[in-house]
């Protein structure tokens, strides 16, 4: 049976159990429904809940561990000198997965199973029917990966028929033992509560686990990197150049400088002008122009990156190596920390200025009267009042604006070039962390050589640096916080 | 119910503030009705009425703070001194300085206590220094029988303190602005009792220096505070006069009716 139609079978049941709770818990206060502890529907939800759980729990775990087990019995049957010079045992169980995938193809076709096995044992004409069927080998196939294959396959419909079994079963058992227990002394609706509340706290764990599991495959590739190449050298080198062929210089400062000079000038660009068109928009706009600039304001962050890449490139690169960098003597590279910076921090105008517009607005307006009321003006009022209210949350936007700003790439592609440089010249050429993570990861590379690995141990640092950044916003908004409420 | 204090309201002072025809809309709400009357300086002028009656309105009047309320429309005339407070020639901003408030609920700015008293001083250039706006601070804490519970702790967050404490810092801050009037708006809705006792304890001191006017829903309050009352009902001015007279002796029968608890 297939999985979705097992899934639909499961689901078929619960309805059941739905109609049948709720026809079950009537009936036995014969039809006096105030009577029952829980609404009707209460009931019909608490055995179609019992029912299709935990048929769905068993078939979860079920399909995340078949495949391993079955992986780990069927790799013991292809012996060390089965794998090629130059393969890998992980190749050979592809293989034989492909293999198997062309022997369901063939059952499709009206092959019977002992067909299948009779075929496997002549290695050459299952390359030939293998190719008819679409699934192309490297190389002729070995006696034991064909048996493998075979094995495989079997084991798979074995464990795909008992998962059916056993799902089927929990459904109707749940079934059959949650509609006996319905009856007017049930607290269905506090059990329904109650799988509210996991259902939550499970949607809450996935984003956490997420996260770890991120993490997890961060440290783990890292582990590997500073295994190949000396985490000294990493952090203390100031020179990048990577050499596929060996022999490079992975130093993280050049990279860390760009992504910081280029963060900064972003910032510089997009907090004050953020923050004044917000209190602009949130203290003297009036209720028409502010329902319109708002959103068009908003409209901007919607702009996808690489086209404020191209606003870059093509616009403002030009325009400041021709007006500013040749004329001052600074260098003559359209590409610039200050092109990115300046077109990021136009980017990141609309999410300082649209959070802290919130974040204004939500400072009581008793306070702004308490400030007229003793003869303030508007900008006073503002000024010591309600910027200073607000400076939590503000703060909170800024850091978030910074945030975005060390992990944007596409900017930085097109606007600052790919140089890795340590300068303090805004009008050279630098390149960021998150570009040389695109850089060193994109072509044909197997993740061996600490020239592609390096790419996780900048990633690792590029985390705990947001990670470091999130912490202080934290502990400012929570300072501050202790002090105004 | 208050003959007893009939003795004590001989009030000789000179008209502070007179409106004529007082008029305001919100939008189409026609809010305020034609109000005529004149308050006397360093005396205590109550508003009293049912909810929605105008009288927090013609308060707001008194110091402009309409003017913050877009929809708002004020016509009419309000001199305070023989100026009108709405002449092109008034800036709202000197008229504020000069006539202060203290809103319903107490709204400390997230400063520390002496920042909070100091706002207005340093706004406005009252003082010179830092000795004198020190000075301004401790009178204007001491006025506001505040200074003995806040002295140790001038540094500390407004907002820290309590409901009836945070009150009387508000009432501190509008006076060392030493405004001319003093508008309370339902000062004490938010207090307990005991915080109310002594914001109004204060009111009564304060009448030595300014003129007040106190919007309250408290009928038992403005007996006890006020020298004068005026009744308001449905944006009409019912009724103004001696307090006295008002709660034992009303001439209109709406002020009958509300002081003997019929309407309202």
């Amino acid at each position: 049976m297939s999985i979705a139609a097992l899934a639909l079978l499961v689901l078929g049941l619960a309805a059941l159990g739905f109609v049948l709770g709720r026809q079950r818990a009537v009936a036995s206060v014969k039809g006096d429904r105030r009577a029952l502890h829980s609404l009707p529907g209460y009931y019909g939800w608490y055995v179609a809940l019992f029912t299709a759980t935990p048929a769905y729990l068993l078939m979860v775990a079920w399909l995340i561990l078949q495949p391993m087990l079955i992986a780990y019995q069927v790799t013991g049957m292809i012996l060390p000198e089965d794998i090629a010079d130059g393969s890998s045992r992980d190749l050979v169980m592809t293989d034989v997965r492909r293999i198997s995938e062309g022997m369901d193809s063939f059952a499709a076709s009206g092959m019977t199973e002992a067909e299948i096995v009779t075929l496997s044992e002549d290695p050459a004409a299952l390359k030939t029917a293998l190719e008819g069927v679409g699934v192309a080998l490297g190389s002729d196939i070995n006696p034991h990966v064909a048996a493998a294959a075979v094995t495989y396959r079997q084991d798979v419909a074995l464990g795909r028929l008992w998962m059916s079994v056993v799902a089927l079963a929990l459904a109707v058992g749940g079934l059959v033992l949650s509609s006996r227990r319905v009856g007017p002394e049930l607290r269905s609706r506090n059990s329904v509560e109650r799988y509210v509340q996991v259902l939550l706290v499970s949607a809450s764990m996935i984003a956490i686990l997420t996260t770890a599991g991120i993490v997890f495959s961060l440290v783990f590739e890292s582990v590997h990197f500073f295994q190949l190449y000396p985490a000294k050298d990493f952090f203390l080198s100031l020179t990048w150049t990577p050499k596929f062929g060996g022999g490079s210089d992975l130093g993280i400062w050049p990279l860390l400088w760009g992504t910081l000079y280029v963060s900064f000038i972003a910032l510089l660009v997009a907090v004050p002008i953020g923050l004044m068109s917000a209190i602009y928009l949130s203290e003297y706009a009036g209720p028409k122009l502010r329902g319109m600039a708002k959103p068009a304001l908003e409209v901007l962050a919607g702009i996808p990156s690489i086209v404020y890449g191209l606003f870059a490139l093509l616009t403002v690169g030009p325009f400041l190596r021709d007006y500013f960098a040749q004329p001052l003597g600074l260098g003559d590279s359209s590409s610039s920390v200050m092109t990115a910076g300046i077109v990021m921090g136009v980017m990141l105008i609309p999410y300082v200025s649209s959070l802290s517009d919130d974040i204004i607005n939500a400072v009581p307006q008793a306070l702004r009267d308490g400030s007229y009321a003793l003869g303030a003006t508007q900008s006073e009022t503002v000024r010591q009042v309600v910027l200073p209210a607000a400076l939590p949350g503000i703060v909170g936007a800024v850091l978030m604006a910074a945030s975005r700003a060390i992990g944007e790439t596409m900017i930085v592609v097109l606007g600052a070039g790919a140089a890795a440089k340590l300068d303090l010249n805004p009008f050279e050429a630098m390149t960021t962390v998150t570009v040389k993570i695109v850089s060193q990861l994109t072509g044909d590379t197997e993740f061996a050589s600490p020239e592609t690995l390096v790419a996780f141990a900048l990633g690792l640092t590029l985390f705990v640096f947001t990670l470091c950044l999130n912490i202080i916003a934290l502990f400012i908004v929570r300072k501050y916080r202790e002090q105004y409420e | 119910m208050n003959d007893m204090r009939l003795t004590e309201r001989t009030v000789t002072e000179g008209v502070k503030i007179s409106a004529q025809g007082v008029q305001v809309h919100y939008g189409t709400n026609h809010a305020l009705k034609d109000v005529d009357v004149a308050i006397l300086d360093k005396t205590v002028t109550a508003f009293i009425g049912p909810s929605g009656c105008g009288k927090s309105t013609f308060l707001r009047c008194l110091n402009r703070m309409n003017d913050t309320v877009a929809s708002a429309k004020v016509t009419g005339m309000i001199m305070l001194d023989g100026q009108d407070i709405y002449d092109a020639r008034v800036d709202p901003v000197q008229l504020r300085a000069k006539v202060g408030m203290v809103f319903q609920k107490p709204n400390p700015f997230p400063k520390s206590i002496y920042d909070n008293v100091a706002y207005g001083p340093k706004i406005h250039g009252l003082a010179s220094g830092k000795a004198e706006l020190d000075q301004v601070v401790e009178t204007s804490l001491k006025k506001a029988a505040l200074w003995n519970e806040v002295k140790d702790r001038l540094e500390a967050p407004g907002t820290g303190l309590s409901g009836g404490q945070q009150q009387r810092l508000c009432i501190a801050r509008a006076i060392a602005t030493s405004p001319e009037v003093l508008l309370m708006d339902e000062p004490c809705s938010a207090l307990d009792p005991i915080a109310t006792a002594q914001v109004e304890e204060l009111i009564d001191e304060l009448r030595s220096q300014f003129s007040v006017v106190i919007v309250t829903h408290s009928m038992q309050q403005a007996a006890r505070v006020s020298q004068r009352t005026a009744f308001f009902h449905l944006g009409h001015l019912v009724e103004y006069g001696e307090t006295g007279t008002i709660f034992t002796n009303p001439k209109d029968p709406r002020t009958e009716s509300y002081i003997t608890g019929r309407i309202g």
